[in-house]
This record gives structure tokens, C-alpha cells and sequence, in this order.
């Protein structure tokens, strides 16, 4: 699609730099390593088929987290969302799951989305973490503003992190209540939410970064619906 | 009394399953163990079905008598069984005694539960409307919460260890995933939920010292046997009757606090004593068991209760892999409550089915207890207020 | 808030057993008749735990749970409220309080607080 420059220059919002997340590895309850690291806006178009297939599955509201971390993940490919940044995680090269935010500004992070596509083990618990500190401790940030849209979410995020409830502060996911994250309570939280280890092997790290790789339509599908009609 | 005979059993995949309604898994499960009991059109005299809480989780009374009209058993006798997670069990032994004395010949017993179109926090209640509405429930205890604090004493007087539980849950969570009815597939290691430090965030707390992967998950599911007597199962049934040799309930004080020892679950061993003493035989005779590990600590405090162990060793079997597959005494090669799920009301029947599936020898050789003569089953209501143990043997 | 624990147990009048909560027939000796007695002197805790996953209803994120034996032999749970949950031995004392436990349909429930 051709591109009018000109006009481009008017409707790109101006980016604050962002430091690097440092990629990190953890182990999983199955003994598996996961590798959360940094998307790369040009991993958007693999990251959207993954996302694509759960835009048909209501269960656990992955559609709506899905269709609008679809818009969102496109927002920041077609440069329309101002300081996204995206994590993922993958096991032996494979997606297994996603996270999304921005910086509002230097004090302020907003998390959007976390997506996790391998189920039950604990993989977005992992992948939010990872969310929290990028902001609280790479970013340097204040406070990330939250919002859940599932009753998994609302109990993973607000009841776990025990997080603080924002009366009369608008999340910019709309609808639900805002809540936040402040500094003194990632840390407090941080011993039995945060995990992983750095640096990540070079064998790993090549694994990961080499490709993302993402499973096909009907794998998506069960992994996250489950097999057997579950 | 005429000795009873299991002809058929069937079970569908627990886990969730959000497409089903409590009574298609109920029509499903029944279905499966009447074709397997090679029924075809013939009906049968009485149906018990073993469930919980369809009144407060479906807002469905009437269970049984919504499944005889749905599988067309019509106009047989129907009844509900509530005995909370020993619902299975219960109805199972309600269906032996109407058989055994002869006022019917033919009974199915269903037992179903689902759980899982509520939040899990929502289940977590249900579960605990099983405590003292007065002196328990108010505080907010849960059976997780209950087991918690048995399993601190436990662990008191007995010296048992957090790697003990751990073995179970491992061992469980291994032959889960080997079992294509399980819920729970997958494999954990100690790597991922002891040793490396990322287990803490993979293996919280869940009511201490226990932690989530001491737990069962909460699940959907159906299970369904047969039964009329050996003597008319040895002139119909095509595939080996398991008998009924023995079963025993028990019951024991509603609160904890009200037993003189809470470590000790009379209700558990006056149980099993009652079903060894009616099959006439004792634990040594047993070959293997699928016993009621809703938290890891029930695995091994049943398997000494019942007599498999003396009190303080069950722990240390379970370490030394004699619980486990070729083992000494094999326990829950189903993957158990902790892998297979546990839908309260059928979990009681599911057990029968799984120990009916080993007797057969129809396992494959990863879940199969070799040469399986005699199995026992035990179904654990309440937090032990209630028990139901069975003695199974394979009729030669 | 009020220190007197709303707490009445029965002794069996026949052989003694003390019941918390009430039953109809005495569970050792099975005599009906009864005599009211209160939680007396400290209480000590016989069994705890901490609850992580939380039944509907209640807005913390853990609740620690205690079974505690008074003096004259009542034995009772109550919803224990320390800080530091390591603090907990079986065996210790803990001061008795009948204090909100939970909210059920906008109103306070009270129950057995220890500290």
C-alpha cells in the first residue's frame, strides 16, 4: 500500500524512546524454558496470526481481548499508537503468549492486553509480570494504570497484585474500572510475581530470536479451548 | 443377599466441557457403560444418579428423573443421590444394595457434575457450603483451607514432608497425562514447581503449607456403571463382571475440631474395614487403588487409614515409587482426582470405572497393573465426615 | 465491636463432653440433656492455615484461618488476623475478639477474631 509521506508526517504521533526490555528465561511448571523477550514492530504481522484464530473463541472473552489487541498491535505496526511496545513469550521458538502496553508519559504506563495461548501453565501470570516490570523497573515508571476484562484478568491482576482501585480515572481500555500498580507495591509483590533469569543462554536466545514461530489456525484454537471438548 | 456384578462402564472426558450440559454428560456417560454392558434396547429397572450441586450451580432439581426421561428408560425407578463429593460412591452402593436383594436386576448408576460455567471463586463456595453453616462457613474456610491445616498436623505428628506431597503430585499429574479421560494432561517436574526459584510464581500458596499443585482442579464430567447380579452376569455379560465383593460408609463428626484426633480418619478406616470384612479379605489381598486425593495430603493419609500402609510409612511409599506403576501397590494409576478432575458427583463413580478398566485389563501397558485381580476405591465426603469405600474383584 | 464471644457451647449433663456446635443427642453417651457454658480463659490454637484462593464474598487476597481450644475445653474457629503468618505456632495463645468475619447481602457478619 503506497504511503502519502506528507500526510503521514501529520497523523504519526511523535515517540518517546523507550529502553530495551532485557530478554529473560523461565522455567515452567512442566520443566519447559520460556523466553520472554521484546517484540519488534516487525514481528507484527506473524504476531497477528497468532491472534487471529482467537477472535472466533468467546470463551474466557478471548475474543475481545483478541480482537482489540489485533487493533492494537496494528495500531502501533501502522504507527496510529503512540509508545506500544509488545513482549512475548515463546517455548523452543514457538509463540505461547503476548503482552501489551504503552508509556502515557516518563511517570505513567498503561497496560493493555496479555494473551496467553498455551494454558494452565501459568504463562500470562509470567508474561503480565514481565509487563510490570518493564515498566516499573526498565521503563523507571511511577504507576501502571490496569483494567481486566475477564473474570481471569480481574482475579490474575487485581486480586493477586492486590492492586490499588482508581476511583474517577478512566482507563484508556474504557468500560471497567482502572486500577493501578504503583513502584512500592511491584516490589512488595515482586518475590512471588516476578520470575526469570538473565542472562539468557546464547542457544535459547538464538532459538528465540531467530523466528518467531507461531502454530497453525486449529492448534491455536485448542490450546486454548482445550482438547476433548474441554 | 445375591452377590452384584459391575456388566458395564463408561465415562467421557472430564475437564471442561462448555458445550455440555450437565445432562448430556450424564446421557453421554450412561450411554457409553450401557453399550459397554452390550444392553442395546433393553431397559433397566432402576437408575441412581450421584450429584451435587445441580440445584445451586444449574438451578436443576431432579436429576434423575430428567435422565431416565432422556435416555428413554422410562418407567424406571429414579433417584438422586447427594452425599457432596461422595456422591459417586454412595449411589453406587445404593444400586449394589437394590440389586443385591433382588428387588432389581438391572440398575445404572450415573454420577455427574459441572462446575466449570462459574468463576472459579463462585465453585470454591459452592465446594465450601459442604462446611458447618455456623461455626465453619462463615469464616470463609474452604475444603483447601480445611486440608491445609490437617496436613500441618499431619506433617506434626507424623513427620511427613513437602517432598512426599510433591511425589504424589507428580506421580499423578505423570499418569493423568497418560489417561485420555483426564482433565489434566500435562506433566509437571520438581524442576518446575520446587527446585528453581521461578516455582514460586508456578506453584504458589494455596492454603498453607499446601500449594496449588497439591490441589485437584475443579472440572465437568460424567461417569456411569452397570449392575445386576453375577449370576446373570456370567450367562450375558461378553467382558469380564467385576464383582462387588465389598464396600463399607462411614461417617464422622461435621467439624474438624469436633474429633477427638483431627489427624485421625475413623470414618476412613471403618470404612474400608467394613468393605475388607464383607469381601473377606484384607488390604495385603488388594492389588492396586484409586483413592480420593483431592489435596496430595488425602492420597497418603487414605492409603494409611485404609490399612495400605501403617500410619507415618504412606509418604515415604510414595517417595520410593512403590505407589507408582509396577510398584509394590500402585495408587491412582488414573492420574486421580489430581489429574483426572474431580466433578464432584461423578468422581465416586469415575474411580469404580477406572478400577472396572484395570480389572478388564484394558488399559494399555503405561497405566495397566499387571496381572489386576482385586482393586479397591475410595471416596471421600466432606472433609472424611462421610466415606464410601469399595472392594472390587475380577470374577473369574 | 465487642469482646464478649457470642460462643455457647453444651455440656452433656450425663457423661461431660463439651459440644461446639450444638447437637441434638450427646456424640458419646447420646442424653439430650445439656448445660450452656461460654468460652472460658485463653485460647490456644490447635490448627491453622492461610487460604489463597478465596470463596465468593470476601475482598482480601488471603484469609488465615484458626481452630483454638479455651481453657474449659471449647474448641472453635475463628479467622486469625496477624501480620506475619510465620508467626503462627500450634500451641501459642492468641487473644479472643467477636468482631465482622464477613458481609453477606450489605450486612456484617460477626464471628471469632484471634490476635
Amino acid at each position: 500500500m503506497a504511503v502519502d509521506m506528507d500526510l503521514e508526517a501529520l497523523l504519526r504521533a511523535p515517540a518517546i524512546e523507550m529502553a530495551e526490555y532485557p530478554p529473560k528465561m523461565i522455567t515452567l511448571a512442566n520443566g519447559k524454558k520460556m523466553i520472554v523477550r521484546q517484540a519488534d514492530i516487525k514481528d507484527v504481522p506473524v504476531l497477528l496470526q497468532a491472534v487471529r484464530p482467537t477472535l472466533e473463541i468467546p470463551r474466557d472473552y478471548y475474543d475481545i481481548v483478541g480482537a482489540r489487541l489485533y487493533a492494537e498491535l496494528l495500531g502501533w505496526y501502522r504507527h496510529r499508537v503512540r509508545n506500544e511496545y509488545c513482549l512475548v513469550g515463546q517455548i523452543e521458538g514457538y509463540l505461547v503468549g503476548i503482552v501489551n502496553g504503552r508509556m502515557v508519559d516518563k511517570d505513567i504506563g498503561m497496560s493493555y492486553h496479555t494473551l496467553a495461548i498455551d494454558r494452565g501453565l501459568r504463562v500470562g501470570s509470567h508474561l503480565f509480570a514481565a509487563k510490570m516490570e518493564y515498566h516499573i523497573e526498565i521503563l523507571g515508571q511511577q504507576e501502571v494504570w490496569i483494567t481486566a476484562e475477564s473474570p481471569i484478568g480481574f482475579r490474575r491482576w487485581m486480586i493477586e497484585y492486590g492492586l490499588i482501585k482508581q476511583e474517577g480515572v478512566q482507563h484508556e481500555l474504557g468500560g471497567a474500572s482502572s486500577y493501578k500498580l504503583t513502584r512500592d507495591l511491584y516490589f512488595e509483590t515482586k518475590p512471588r510475581l516476578v520470575a526469570g533469569k538473565r542472562p539468557v543462554s546464547k542457544r535459547f536466545l538464538d532459538e528465540a530470536m531467530d523466528k518467531i514461530m507461531v502454530a497453525d489456525e486449529d492448534a491455536i484454537s485448542e490450546k486454548i479451548c482445550g482438547v476433548k471438548g474441554r | 443377599m445375591r452377590q452384584v456384578a459391575i456388566i458395564g462402564a463408561g465415562m467421557i472426558p472430564f475437564g471442561r466441557r462448555d458445550e455440555d450440559s450437565l445432562l448430556d454428560m450424564l446421557a453421554y456417560a450412561s450411554l457409553n457403560a450401557l453399550d459397554d454392558a452390550g444392553m442395546g434396547k433393553k431397559g433397566v429397572d432402576a437408575v441412581y444418579v450421584a450429584n451435587m450441586g445441580a440445584g445451586i450451580l444449574q438451578h436443576q432439581t431432579s436429576v434423575a428423573s430428567a435422565l431416565v426421561d432422556r435416555l428413554s428408560l422410562i418407567p424406571a425407578a429414579a433417584d438422586a443421590v447427594e452425599n457432596g463429593p461422595a456422591s459417586g460412591a454412595s449411589a453406587i452402593k445404593n444400586g449394589v444394595l437394590a440389586v443385591a436383594s433382588g428387588y432389581y436386576d438391572y440398575v445404572l448408576v450415573a454420577g455427574g457434575e459441572k462446575m466449570r460455567e462459574i468463576v472459579g471463586w463462585k465453585a470454591t463456595d459452592f465446594v465450601a457450603t459442604m462446611t458447618h453453616p455456623e461455626v465453619e462457613y462463615p469464616y470463609g474456610v474452604t475444603l483447601p483451607g480445611m486440608a491445609g491445616m490437617f496436613t500441618r498436623l499431619y506433617m506434626e505428628k507424623y513427620n511427613l514432608t513437602r517432598d512426599q506431597l510433591i511425589a504424589v503430585a507428580i506421580k499423578n499429574q505423570k499418569m493423568g497425562a497418560l489417561n485420555p479421560y483426564a482433565h489434566v494432561e500435562m506433566i509437571i517436574t520438581r524442576e518446575g514447581i520446587v527446585d528453581d526459584p521461578d516455582s514460586v510464581v508456578n506453584n504458589p500458596m494455596a492454603a498453607d503449607p499446601l500449594h496449588l499443585y497439591d490441589m485437584c482442579p475443579v472440572s465437568d464430567g460424567a461417569a456411569a456403571v452397570v449392575l445386576c447380579s453375577l449370576e446373570m452376569a456370567k450367562k450375558i455379560s461378553k467382558k469380564p463382571p467385576v464383582l462387588v465383593a465389598g464396600f463399607g460408609q462411614a461417617t464422622d463428626t461435621h467439624t474438624l475440631q469436633e474429633r477427638d484426633d483431627p489427624t485421625d480418619l475413623k470414618a476412613v478406616t471403618l470404612a474400608s474395614n467394613q468393605a475388607f470384612e464383607m469381601a473377606k479379605l484384607t488390604p495385603k489381598d488388594v492389588d492396586f487403588a484409586e483413592l480420593h486425593d483431592a489435596f496430595t495430603i488425602l492420597e497418603i493419609a487414605e492409603s494409611e487409614h485404609a490399612g495400605f500402609f501403617k500410619k507415618g510409612e504412606g509418604g515415604k511409599a510414595v517417595e520410593k515409587g512403590e505407589t507408582s506403576l509396577g510398584g509394590k501397590f500402585p495408587i491412582n494409576m488414573s492420574g486421580g482426582l489430581k489429574a483426572r478432575g474431580h466433578p464432584v458427583g461423578a468422581t465416586g463413580v469415575a474411580q469404580v470405572v477406572d478400577v472396572v478398566f484395570q480389572l478388564r485389563h484394558e488399559l494399555g501397558k503405561d497405566r495397566q497393573v499387571k496381572g489386576a485381580k482385586t482393586g479397591f476405591t475410595l471416596n471421600f465426603g466432606g472433609f472424611g465426615n462421610n466415606v464410601v469405600a469399595f472392594v472390587l474383584r475380577r470374577a473369574e | 465491636m465487642t469482646d464478649e464471644l457470642k460462643i455457647t457451647a453444651y455440656r452433656c449433663k450425663k457423661c461431660g463432653r463439651i459440644h461446639y456446635p450444638f447437637h441434638d443427642r450427646c456424640l458419646d453417651c447420646l442424653e439430650r440433656d445439656f448445660e450452656e457454658i461460654k468460652p472460658e480463659g485463653d485460647a490456644k490454637l490447635l490448627a491453622f492455615t492461610e487460604i489463597y484462593n478465596l470463596p465468593w464474598g470476601f475482598d482480601v487476597r488471603t484469609l488465615k484461618i484458626g481452630v483454638v481450644e479455651f481453657s474449659n475445653h471449647i474448641k472453635a474457629m475463628g479467622q486469625i488476623q496477624i501480620d506475619d503468618f510465620n508467626k503462627l505456632k500450634t500451641g501459642m495463645k492468641l487473644k479472643t475478639f467477636w468482631e465482622p468475619v464477613r458481609v453477606q447481602a450489605g450486612e456484617d457478619v460477626f464471628g471469632l477474631v484471634l490476635r
